[in-house]
């Protein structure tokens, strides 16, 4: 499996004109034929398009999991897929950091209910008084 | 500080009782989506099996929309939880179930070959282990995966394409080929009309050229009519002028005879002459024989009648007439000298 694109120098998502180009402009006799019987044809290419994304996303998983050099990732696969680490940390890292963040604005939470519930409850009986108020005010102008 | 939400993977990973079962459904579940030829229903059913009784349907139902959706990030959390959380040979069973969920037809797709091998990876199996693993579960060796990149492997899976392909091209050349013996007819109608036209030019050219030689004879034999009389006249003139020569000499003898007598060398080679002749020739006084040959030659080259023959009559006339002077003169200081 090589990723024709590459070896093209084309973007996965190129348009079958820019494909038609560059095979016709391709200096390799065998990739020409191979490119032009894969890319060219309408169903050919959406399979390989889809075998391209996933394995694709296995290369990028590898890359993040330092599994670039495995025993199985070998071959022209492991040449044209390669692709440099990339700077996405752990995602365990990343849960575990999360939940123990959750975990303490749970806490905190906990903690601080009690005042906060009683700022809360004065706020609004404040605002209740006032708007009361007011109304009264209103009332009283208009007579 | 706000915290980012939590992804259904992760509130999955989060209430399940064993993330490491957690992570294999997913992953399970992504070698299922990249199996050939089952609806999504006996997808579901195939998990659900799977799935320990612990595992509620709901969650399933998320985990097999997170492995549609190809979810990279989702994917990357359980393989660092498998990675992290099993000892090996809890991963043998992992590996063991993941291939049974992707070889149940007996076929293994080419997606899913990538995907074992990664899974083989992250669980730090050797390939030979892989090996006798698969060889187990699905009763078959595990293969090299095939390479849809190349021709060859459109050729054997898809040759109703190049059947099509095949005939497309056979009509292409036939109808090339009757386009092309259309041109060939065209080509030789146009050729014979072209021949047609040139022989015609060519009679006209012949008649042209016929009628140019005949003028061109005609022209020749009036100038040859016309250097014959210029000739003859000439002739005639000499002679007219060698008689009155002689008649002088006569004269000139009997002259001679009648008066001092004796001194002819010297009255004819009167110094006065002498240098007129070498005048006529181009040369001062005390010229040797040689020097008045080369001379005579020269001037006699230059002023030969039959060189002016082609300009005009009385240029031919003139001509002659200085070719005589100079030819007297020469044979005056030939004579003399």
């Amino acid at each position: 499996m090589r990723d024709l694109y590459q070896r093209l120098s084309l973007p996965p998502k190129a348009s079958p004109r820019q494909i038609r180009r560059a095979v016709d402009t391709c200096p390799n006799r065998a990739l020409q034929q191979d490119a032009d019987a894969v890319l060219t044809v309408a169903e050919h290419r959406d399979s390989y398009d889809a075998l391209h994304a996933t394995v694709s996303d296995i290369s990028r998983l590898r890359a993040r999991l330092g599994l670039s050099h495995g025993a199985h990732w070998q071959g022209s696969v492991a040449n044209d897929f390669a692709c440099p680490p990339d700077d996405a940390v752990g995602q365990n890292a990343a849960l575990m950091g999360r939940v123990s963040q959750a975990a303490t604005h749970y806490n905190r939470w906990q903690r601080l209910r009690g005042p906060w519930l009683i700022t809360a409850a004065i706020i609004t009986a404040a605002c209740m008084g006032f708007a009361g108020g007011l109304a009264l005010c209103l009332r009283l102008g208009a007579l | 500080m706000p915290i980012a939400r939590f992804s259904p993977f992760e509130l999955v990973l989060l209430q399940s009782h064993s993330q490491v079962d957690a992570a294999t459904l997913l992953l399970q579940a992504w070698v299922l989506t990249h199996r050939n030829g089952i609806t999504a229903g006996q997808r579901y059913r195939r998990l659900a099996q799977e799935a320990t009784e612990l595992v509620p349907s709901d969650h399933l139902q998320t985990l097999m929309q997170i492995a549609a959706e190809h979810d990279i990030q989702a994917v990357q959390l359980a393989a660092e939880v498998l990675r992290h959380e099993s000892p090996h040979e809890q991963g043998m069973a992992v590996m063991h179930r993941t291939i049974s969920v992707a070889t149940d037809d007996g076929q293994l797709s080419l997606a899913n070959h990538y995907i074992l091998r990664f899974i083989a990876d992250l669980l730090g199996l050797t390939p030979a282990t892989l090996e006798t693993l698969f060889e187990e579960i699905a009763g078959a060796p595990l293969t090299a995966p095939q390479d849809p990149s190349r021709d060859a492997y459109w050729r054997e899976h898809n040759p109703a394409h190049y059947r099509r392909r095949a005939e497309r091209e056979a009509e292409a050349e036939r109808a090339r080929e009757e386009a092309e013996q259309a041109d060939a007819r065209r080509d030789a109608e146009r050729r014979e009309r072209e021949q047609a036209s040139q022989q015609k030019k060519q009679a006209r050219r012949d008649r042209a050229r016929a009628k140019q030689e005949r003028r061109q004879r005609q022209q020749e034999e009036k100038d040859q009519r016309r250097r014959r009389d210029a000739y003859e006249r000439q002739a005639h003139d000499r002679r007219q002028r060698e008689e009155q020569y002689r008649r002088h000499q006569s004269d000139y003898r009997d002259r001679q005879h009648q008066g001092t007598g004796g001194h002819r060398a010297q009255a004819s080679t009167s110094p006065d002459r002498t240098l007129r002749a070498l005048a006529v020739l181009g040369l001062s006084r005390g010229a040797s024989r040689t020097e008045i040959r080369r001379a005579y030659r020269r001037m006699a080259q230059m002023h030969h009648p039959d060189r002016f023959v082609a300009e005009s009559e009385s240029r031919a006339a003139q001509a002659s007439m200085r070719f005589q002077r100079i030819k007297k003169a020469h044979d005056y200081l030939m004579k003399t000298l």
